[in-house]
């Protein structure tokens, strides 16, 4: 017999936990321009294209010419200035499917190694969401003070420290949210080789229907009402508007019981398509 | 040795660790028709052909035991490693490891065994291996103080105690496989299935490898199954054999037995004039009033297998039945014998029966 005597599965997987997110730290800062390219100025051009486009609506929608005097549904241009401004810290910490890197694993067989050892093989995907969090807290917070820095009370100040806990906690749960997605559609490279449109077509999806091309109260009604009941709304669009002070507590707590749900059921549908795809797995390189 | 399990003996050695009975594996793949229209046909209606990876393999390793598994390139070796080691389902019969069946190993029998795959890195990349083998301490709940010994003891066996802190992609292959090989014995695992761990490396690695295999099994009692090309790697650390043929299991035996059939055997190479045509069917049949048999034919060399004792006769009568420019006599190497298993079972389309180790063979 072994001399081993294993640790419980939540210690152990606690400790995994820490010691790949670490790894995993260390692999996205080995390169430096890779780094500044993927983390520091990925999600800066959308904000900025949606920057000219809505000067330019307001500016036609406007009886005078000048931007300050016109309404669409709702919001003035300098909330929208505001708006934006909250997108580049918001899309900064809700994950995307950069670090995660679950298809190629499958398809390379990469991922044979660890069906052999005692180890939940999630855990260490959980490991990227967490360093990806981390990294981009940081990355987001310093976006925040340059731009409060460059435009001053413009820029998107949260209405109060209450309001800024409860989106940020949105935001997180949320983004865990999409990594869970995220890490389903990957599970789907156990049967499919068209993982990355799905993932291209997943990541539009989420940032639309999110309110990352116009904010979601903005859209038409039903269009609206529908995006409320999905997960996207109240990890981007809700979120900035909770911080700018037009949706309140009442809000938030209905957020957190859609996301909440909505994490429940993903996770679920993780485990099953996991499950299901392990069963057919190959081994592949091997 | 200090530390570990030790030597496992007794009734404890008797256990069988892995079994498997009647597994079969097959695998649904899509033909590909040639040409546009072929491309339109597959478009519509695909068709799918059943590829049988492995069929009624029967294997039952005991503790201790160290199994070579050979077999050409698609034989089925590492489908079989795949199915042992939970890996993979097996299509039909039953694959067993310490006693669960294999696909629904729990983590207290994962933690007792350890897969090396030569052709696929166990560890991180972009890490140095000491910081590898930290993520292993942590998988495997390893206690620090153990951890500590076996990585100086290993390091210092496979002669790599200088590279521990250098990133793993900038090791040379050698040194990385033998970063792998410690990996593996860092939980000290009961049972080690090995997928061509020598692939690619030079003579020197090799023997480091083959000796490490070699004490750790004597020592720990380690249970081993080797896949490999190079039968020196199976001849020099594994005491059974198993060969596998087109998913058939086309012998299981006692290696000792297979070299004795060997040893009392030469091989003789005979390098002809490639311009004078050789009558290969007369040769064939002169040879056999010696009890000999053509084992190879290349361009300018004849081989020829004949039985130790029948050797002075032969070999002035090959002067007579060939036209020889140097001949050159060694033992027969067991890769003759195995090919010769190929043939067999090829030939007779089933199973090559062979004396199966009993109780207690390890």
């Amino acid at each position: 017999m072994t001399s081993l005597a294993l640790k419980p599965v939540a210690t152990r997987s606690l400790a995994l936990l820490s010691k790949a997110v670490g790894y995993e730290f260390r692999k996205r800062i080995q390169f430096r321009t890779g780094f500044f390219v993927r983390e520091v100025l990925n999600g800066v051009v959308q904000p900025l294209v949606m920057l000219f486009v809505y000067a330019a609506l307001y500016r036609s929608a406007s009886s005078t010419g000048e931007l300050g005097d016109a309404a669409l549904r709702n919001w003035t241009f300098d909330e929208i200035l505001k708006y934006i401004g909250g997108l580049l810290i918001v899309m900064k910490l809700t994950f995307d499917n950069r670090g995660l890197e679950l298809s190629t694993e499958i398809f390379e067989g990469r991922i044979t190694k660890y069906l052999t050892m005692p180890v939940r093989y999630f855990v260490l995907l959980q490991a990227r969401f967490v360093q990806f969090t981390l990294m981009q807290v940081v990355v987001a917070s310093l976006v925040w003070c340059v731009g409060y820095g460059l435009v001053g009370d413009r820029w998107l100040v949260p209405v109060s420290w209450s309001a800024a806990g409860q989106a940020v906690t949105l935001i997180l749960l949320g983004s865990y949210c999409a990594f869970l997605l995220y890490v389903t559609i990957n599970a789907l490279a156990f049967w499919l080789d068209v993982v990355w449109s799905l993932l291209v077509m997943a990541s539009f999806v989420i940032t639309f229907t999110g309110g990352a091309v116009m904010p979601v109260s903005q859209m038409p009604g039903w269009a609206a009402t529908s995006f409320g009941y999905l997960f996207p709304y109240w990890a981007i669009s809700a979120p900035i508007e909770i911080l700018m002070g037009r949706l309140g507590t009442e809000a938030f707590l209905r957020g957190l019981v859609i996301v909440g749900l909505q994490l429940v059921a993903l996770d679920l549908l993780r485990r099953f398509v996991w499950r299901r795809g392990l069963a057919r797995y190959v081994g592949a390189g091997m | 040795m200090t530390g570990g399990t030790g030597s496992r003996t007794g009734a404890e050695s008797e256990s069988l660790v892995l079994e498997a009975r009647a597994v079969g594996k097959s695998f649904t793949t899509f033909e590909r028709q040639p040409g546009v229209l072929g491309v339109l046909k597959n478009f519509v209606a695909r068709q799918s052909v059943v590829v049988h990876a492995l069929e009624n393999i029967d294997l039952q390793v005991r503790r201790g035991e160290t199994i070579g598994l050979i077999g050409a390139n698609g034989a089925g070796k590492t489908t079989l490693v795949k199915i042992l080691t939970g890996i993979v389902p097996a299509t039909s019969g039953e694959a067993r490891l310490f006693g669960r069946d294999s696909f629904e190993l729990r983590d207290q029998e994962k933690a007792r065994l350890a897969l090396v795959m030569g052709q696929k890195s166990q560890l991180w990349w972009d890490l140095p291996p000491i910081d590898s083998f930290r993520l292993l301490k942590e998988i495997y709940s390893i206690p620090t103080e153990a951890f500590d010994r076996r990585v100086a003891e290993f390091t210092k066996m496979l002669d790599v105690e200088d590279r521990l802190k250098i990133q793993l992609r900038q090791l040379s292959l050698g040194q990385r496989m033998k970063m792998e090989i410690i990996g593996a014995f860092l939980h000290d695992p009961e049972v080690v299935f090995l997928d061509e761990p020598t692939i690619g490396l030079d003579l020197v690695s090799r023997e480091v490898i083959r000796q490490f295999l070699v004490r750790l099994s004597e020592e720990r009692g380690v249970t081993f199954v080797l896949t490999s090309h190079d039968l020196e790697d199976i001849e020099e650390t594994c005491k059974r054999i198993v060969v596998l043929d087109s998913g058939r299991m086309a012998f299981d035996g006692d290696l000792a037995g297979l070299t004795a059939q060997v040893t009392g055997k030469r091989a003789i190479e005979v390098h002809v004039d490639p311009h004078v045509p050789i009558d290969e069917l007369a040769l064939g049949r002169d040879l056999l009033a010696f009890g000999a048999e053509i084992a190879g034919r290349g361009a300018a060399a004849v081989t020829v297998i004949v039985d130790a004792d029948r050797l002075p006769d032969l070999v002035p009568a090959l002067f007579k039945l060939l036209d020889v420019r140097d001949l050159s006599v060694e033992r027969q190497p067991l890769e003759h014998l195995v090919r010769e298993i190929y043939r067999r079972s090829e030939r007779d389309g089933a199973s090559v029966e062979a004396a199966r180790p009993e109780a207690g063979s390890a």
